[in-house]
């Protein structure tokens, strides 16, 4: 054993070496509690295929002479293939996902990636994680911005079940909030109980003294108090829930086995994020191709079948991404390099079974010999956010700064519920920052009022003053253009009823 | 080994001849597409790295004394001294601290600038010259690049042995601070020998006159490569060194515009290495051969309001003759050694003392440590240790950094902490603060310490523990008056809290220690085999569970 697979493999010990309970132990069907400003119970499951899925071999155009022309090894002739529509058709080795299709379980979302595509696997991958454009680094992740809205005394305040929760130790980007980190990495739950509250020891008759010294041992108890929580609500939840069918021996079938055992048990976490390893087809694809789709959809429909056992299916949703698709063409080694665009695919009983965006015009590549792209990446998390979610759009607009067109592919969007008028008057951290050249702030208000926005340099001269009128109470949102200005850092100011709150913004050309 | 500048008449002659000179070999373009090719797969099969989080924090505003004046004697007592030692060095023990505390401040600050050895390279392979790429078969490159993996993690290992082996001198902590601040990752610089010369760079350069360090760290071939400065040529300049060396390394963000990175990235052309050597002179401070007549813009540019044929040495002095530069050297050491916010007034002092001092680091250092600023007691325990200096000094704390430890042991455990040396998430470095600490890293910062007593961890295991009664035994005084087990807990807490222990703490500490009995059962001179000092070692487990224990 190499020293390099060390770690992939001592996690494969700790983390995957506990049977999965078929039986339940005791199952009274007790809720982890929830004092989330998150209204449903929805839970989105995201699936990513890592390395670049090849989507032409996965959602297939059977019509398409040039699909044969381009890959004469790899192509999937027609009648291996399973039949979705006249055009389109599945992978073979989705047989376990193709029943979903005909119940209607099933979308597809062609050309998914984003502008001037990335090809290296951690740049683009950090860009899907942070849910930012390919010219842009952002230090923080889509889904931890999200929670960070939704939570901003994080990790005060909070409910006791895991905000958002991973199985794979690298990479969590995805959950960074500006702070800390509101992911939280799961292994095996009894294992993990042991470790974390065996080590955990509460501090609460000894205050923190009035020091910065005190301030950070505050962080760091309040951080100590919150794993310890987890630990316990996800092992109390993984022991009272259960698995109805049987998954597939195999990394990603534990992965989601040990999910919906959490759902069964009654864990509420609302975001997962499930990994499955391999797809880096540079070379003998088909075999390598075929089992990685093999296993991942025998996963995805055992795990629906045993949450629709358990008659909990409704409250799922399945999405796979991957950091970007394959070319069209084959190499010499019987496989694929890296590529722009490729196909998503949601699942789960509130999707709409349709097919959006066409099939590759394989004719028609970019400077790169790559295909374009249909739709930003964005627009499927966007649609998670306020179509599954029922979440505001300014929400969505927050995290990723600016709107992106939602995809209709939750069959039953949640309607958007104005949210609880909110108490105090607050600032929220502008995005982006540093920035260039135009920023969002966006604050809210107790009450109707006059709202003045005013910008500083660094020096404190007013150099901007928006007199903005009276504006309602609520979430609200202001656009500061820094086209005119120059580089450096300015103080955004916005005063309402005698009180000024401000931010400094470091714009950077 | 580098050959010296070959004459005027010389290069003429090869500038007109088809056979170009042998310096020709320092190829700016490797790897080539077959070698980028081969690499890629190699770098696929390795397993990815943790990067953590930035962090922005409000100031917030507690009454900090700004006052700069030496710490009174009558201050300086073993909190202080333990509170410097913590923030200066790997893992000072508690006879270390005491002994520091007995002297003045002023000559146990200047003892952690005692000169050192340079230490022994951590192979022969330090030398290995570069090969020539082309001229290898796919399978001998491949093997190479093992080769390079194995070396480079050798690299790594060494240095971390070298952090608990510190001789309670700063140079190892300011080696660290400069890996940091010039930060350069391995993956894309891939040459083990280049690692390691940056790293001598900062360790026998790190202490003196900031202007070389720059030079030698600019000039060096893993900033060359990792910058992109061998891809800067007159026909294309590139300008990822200019900007970071503006933005990161001297300046800082709002100080200078993009026109002068412009300029800045023509004067830093022609440079180039093959990985282990470069065209650059640091005697003669200029570039020689070929690449460097081929490449290098010799015209005119305006930069920071002057005009000149400068060349790289030459943006480098204009930019340490501007006011900021000290600014910024001195904010990044700030919150390095005292608090993520700094303290202006505080900065400004150590940079008028950096300008006036020819940019002596040494200076500037000592002087922020005699401070009464760096003693103030809001700034006890408030460092959220990183994750290196917390498990690298506490194996020197408890007095294990004589064994041998598996080789996984402590490189994979950072992988999981954050801080894989050699490895930083990118050209700022590692953002550090608050963002060491989430439910992920906390509960393995508490698994890795402990392991150290219980021999047992997901990255390695071991028979040998911390021998706990030589511990007591050095911390304990028979001249002090009570008894041996309140001193030792007390002591414990010294050496372990940043915060002062509080009368619960201690009374919790005790119990432990105690388990029932009284306190006068307890006796330092008990024999090894005794129980009792399976009660201290359940002691120092329940330490590290503390939160208290991440800080210093």
């Amino acid at each position: 054993m190499k020293r390099r697979d060390f770690i992939r493999t001592t996690m494969a010990l700790t983390a995957f070496g506990a049977r999965i309970p078929l039986m339940a132990i005791g199952k009274n069907g007790i809720q982890s509690s929830r004092r989330a400003s998150w209204e449903t119970d929805r839970i989105a499951v995201l699936i990513k295929l890592n390395g670049g899925n090849d989507g032409l071999n996965t959602i297939i155009p059977t019509q398409d002479s040039n699909y044969y022309n381009l890959r004469p090894n790899l192509a999937l002739t027609e009648s291996q293939t399973l039949y979705v529509n006249e055009e389109t058709s599945l992978h073979p080795s989705m047989a376990p996902i193709h029943p979903l299709v005909q119940e209607g379980q099933m979308g597809i979302i062609h050309g998914v990636g984003y502008e001037n595509g990335n090809l290296s696997h951690f740049r683009s991958s950090d860009i899907w994680v942070t849910g930012s454009s390919a010219d842009t680094h952002l230090q923080t992740g889509w889904i931890g911005r999200l929670l960070e809205l939704e939570y901003p005394d994080f990790p005060g305040n909070t409910p006791n079940h895991p905000l958002a929760i991973q199985y794979n130790s690298a990479n969590l980007l995805e959950f960074k909030t500006s702070e800390s980190n509101a992911g939280m990495m799961v292994f095996d739950p009894e294992i993990m109980y042991n470790i974390i509250a065996g080590n955990y020891v509460p501090g609460e008759d000894d205050p923190a003294p009035d020091t910065y010294g005190g301030e950070e041992l505050d962080y760091i108890r309040e951080i100590d108090i919150l794993s310890y929580e987890y630990a316990g609500t996800i092992s109390e939840t993984a022991s009272q829930g259960t698995n109805t069918v049987e998954y597939p021996n195999s990394n990603i079938g534990y992965q989601m086995a040990l999910t919906a055992q959490m759902i069964s048990g009654g864990l509420n976490t609302p975001l997962y994020r499930l990994y499955q390893g391999g797809y880096d087809t540079h070379a003998n694809q088909l075999n390598d191709h075929s089992n990685l789709l093999g296993e991942v959809s025998q996963s995805i429909a055992s795990f629906l079948q045993d949450l629709s056992n358990q008659g909990l299916s409704e409250r799922v949703l399945v999405i796979t991404t991957s950091e970007f698709g394959r070319r069209v063409y084959e190499n010499g080694s019987a496989g694929t390099d890296h590529g722009t665009s490729a196909p998503c695919m949601i699942f789960g009983p509130n999707v709409t079974p349709e097919i959006f965006g066409q099939h590759l015009d394989l004719t028609d590549l970019d400077n790169n010999n790559n295909p374009w792209i249909q739709y930003d990446y964005r627009q499927i998390y966007s649609s998670v956010i306020t179509d599954w979610f029922g979440l505001q759009q300014e929400i969505s607009d927050t995290v990723f700064g600016s709107t992106f067109d939602p995809i209709p592919y939750v069959l039953e969007p949640l309607s958007v519920k104005q949210p609880p008028v909110p108490t105090k008057f607050k600032l929220n951290p502008a995005f982006p920052n540093p920035f260039n050249p135009t920023t969002m702030l966006s604050y809210t208000l107790p009450r109707p009022s006059n709202v003045t926005i005013r910008l500083f340099d660094s020096r404190g001269s007013e150099i901007q003053t928006h007199r903005l009128g009276r504006q309602n109470p609520g979430r609200n949102t202001f656009r500061i253009d820094g086209r005119n200005l120059a580089s450096g850092s300015y103080f955004a100011q916005i005063e309402s009823g005698g009180t000024a709150l401000s931010q400094k913004i470091t714009l950077l050309k | 080994m580098v050959k010296s500048t070959i004459s005027r008449r010389q290069f003429l002659k090869s500038r007109n001849s088809t056979k170009r000179p042998e310096l020709d070999r320092l190829n700016p373009n490797w790897p080539s597409k077959r070698v980028a090719k081969l690499y890629r797969t190699f770098l696929e099969s390795k397993p990815p790295i943790y990067h953590p989080p930035h962090v922005y924090k409000s100031a917030p505003s507690l009454p900090v004394t700004s006052s700069t004046q030496t710490l009174r004697d009558a201050d300086w007592n073993i909190e202080a001294s333990a509170h410097l030692l913590n923030q200066t060095v790997f893992g000072p023990t508690y006879p270390e601290i005491l002994a520091s505390a007995n002297d003045s401040i002023e000559n146990s600050v200047a003892a952690l600038f005692t000169p050192l050895d340079s230490p022994e390279p951590p192979g022969d392979w330090v030398n290995e010259p570069a090969p020539q790429w082309d001229a290898l078969t796919d399978e001998e490159v491949m093997a190479l690049f093992e080769q390079y993996f194995e070396w480079m993690w050798e690299m790594a290992n060494w240095w971390l042995i070298r952090m608990t082996r510190n001789e309670l001198n700063i140079r190892e902590t300011m080696t660290l601070f400069w890996h940091n601040y010039f930060a350069t990752a391995q993956s894309k610089v891939e040459y083990p020998q280049a690692m390691y010369q940056q790293n001598t760079v900062f360790r026998e350069y790190g202490l003196g006159n900031f202007k070389e360090l720059l030079r030698r760290v600019t000039f060096g071939p893993a900033m060359i490569i990792w910058l992109d400065i061998h891809r800067s040529n007159k026909d294309a300049p590139n300008e990822n060194f200019a900007r970071e060396l503006l933005e990161l390394f001297t300046m800082g963000v709002d100080n200078y515009s993009q026109d002068d990175i412009i300029e800045a990235s023509r004067a830093f052309t022609g440079y180039v290495t093959n990985g282990v050597e470069t065209n650059y002179i640091f005697e003669t401070q200029s570039g020689f051969g070929w690449w460097w007549w081929e490449g290098h813009d010799f015209q005119e540019k305006t930069f920071m309001g002057q005009t000149g044929e400068w060349d790289g040495d030459d943006i480098i002095n204009i930019i340490m003759d501007q006011h900021e530069t000290a600014v910024h050297i001195c904010s990044r050491i700030y919150k390095w050694f005292v608090y993520d916010t700094i303290s202006e007034s505080v900065v400004n002092e150590m940079a008028e003392l950096l300008r006036t001092n020819d940019y002596n680091i040494t200076i500037a250092l000592q002087f922020l440590f005699t401070t009464e600023h760096f003693y103030d007691e809001n700034f006890r325990g408030s460092n959220i240790q990183n994750p290196l200096g917390l498990i690298q000094g506490l194996v020197r704390k408890l007095g294990m950094e004589e064994h041998t430890y598996p080789e996984t042991y402590f490189l994979h455990s950072q992988e999981f902490l954050g801080m894989t040396p050699l490895e930083p998430p990118d050209v700022s470095g590692w953002p550090g603060y608050r963002s060491w600490i989430n439910s992920i890293t906390l509960p393995a910062r508490k698994l890795q310490a402990q392991s150290l007593v219980t021999g047992n961890s997901p990255w390695g295991s071991f028979d040998f523990t911390v021998d706990v009664r030589a511990l007591a035994q050095s911390m304990y005084d028979e001249n002090e008056e009570g008894y041996a087990s309140v001193q030792i807990v007390r002591k414990l807490g010294i050496t372990f809290f940043g915060i002062p222990l509080s009368e619960h703490l201690e009374g919790v500490m005790l119990d432990i220690l105690l388990d029932g009995a009284e306190p006068y059962d307890w006796s330092i001179n008990a024999p090894p085999n005794d129980a009792q000092w399976n009660r201290l070692r359940d002691l120092i487990l329940y330490i590290m569970k503390l939160p208290e224990f991440q800080l210093s």
